[in-house]
């Protein structure tokens, strides 16, 4: 995604994002595509946590992918990871303009439960926004490296959410 | 144990207007059996009893009233029932004019045998 595209994108993310946060309860929420340039992101502190994460997230995707194919387990719908106190949800989602992944990370505040409910119908409001309904141009290999940073360069000069 | 829950839960629905029953991991807020009829979102139904019957219990046990045992909500279009079965939650969703008293009954039975 070219880094146009990503401002004018990352605008219009911020309701849904907000929503998604509030209802399913969850601390941390950031959302980024296969490539991992992040679109948006809520409770990250620092741009080096959500670059962390937007790369974890992205690699995630293309292994469970490859995994889901090679046992014939079809496209993966979400990896759920319990920790003793915070827990993991990571789940992919298609947009006619490019397949996103959201990850999110949550408490005893939230359950598994609520933030697959949340995940279905935030995937259905962003599919929703006019501009993820048409095919987007990709970043060509001179302007990568800019592309992928400008999610981050557009979240680090706001200020940071509250956690 | 799922053999317990499965036949539990086809009785709940064989009652005359319950729309659903299921068995829910109150932590993950996920159903683990579910016996459905056609338009009941199990998953959604699951994620928000499970929410529900959590927050009330915290909102019990701070003001002093100790565990809470059962939930029932009334609606215009039906009733959400949830009884616990430490450490799962029955879950029954009926219709407005269900017989409440024999579902309540069947649904704590229900608990009684899982747990």
């Amino acid at each position: 995604m070219r880094r146009a595209d990503i401002g004018r994108l990352s605008g219009k993310l911020e309701e849904p994002m907000q929503w998604f946060v509030s209802e399913a309860r969850v601390r941390v929420a950031v959302l980024v595509n296969r490539s991992g340039q992040v679109l948006a992101q809520h409770g990250f502190a620092s741009q080096y946590d959500v670059a962390n994460v937007a790369a974890l997230a992205a690699a995630t995707h293309s292994s469970a992918h490859a995994l889901a194919e090679l046992t014939g387990a079809g496209r993966w719908m979400h990896l759920h990871h319990a920790g003793h106190d915070r827990q993991l949800f990571l789940a992919p989602f298609r947009t006619p303009a490019e397949d996103l992944i959201l990850v999110a990370i949550f408490d005893e505040e939230s359950t598994l439960g609520l933030v697959q409910l949340f995940f279905d119908r935030f995937a259905e409001m962003v599919r929703a926004i006019p501009d993820f309904q048409v095919t987007l141009e990709r970043s060509d290999a001179e302007s990568f490296e800019s592309d992928l940073e400008a999610g981050l360069d557009r979240l680090l000069s706001e200020p940071p959410p509250e956690a | 144990m799922t053999d317990v829950m499965r036949e539990a839960m086809a009785r709940l629905s064989r009652v005359k207007g319950v729309r659903g029953a299921m068995v829910v991991d109150p932590e993950a807020g996920v159903p683990v059996t579910t016996e459905l009829a056609a338009g009941v979102d199990g998953r959604a139904v699951a994620a928000l009893a499970a929410s529900l019957f959590q927050r009330a219990g915290q909102a019990l046990r701070a003001s002093g009233h100790g565990a809470l045992a059962t939930a029932q909500l009334e609606a215009e279009a039906g009733h959400v029932l949830a009884v616990e079965a430490d450490p799962l939650l029955v879950v029954v969703v009926a219709e407005p004019r269900a017989q409440l008293g024999l579902i309540r009954v069947e649904a704590q039975r229900a608990a009684e045998e899982m747990q």
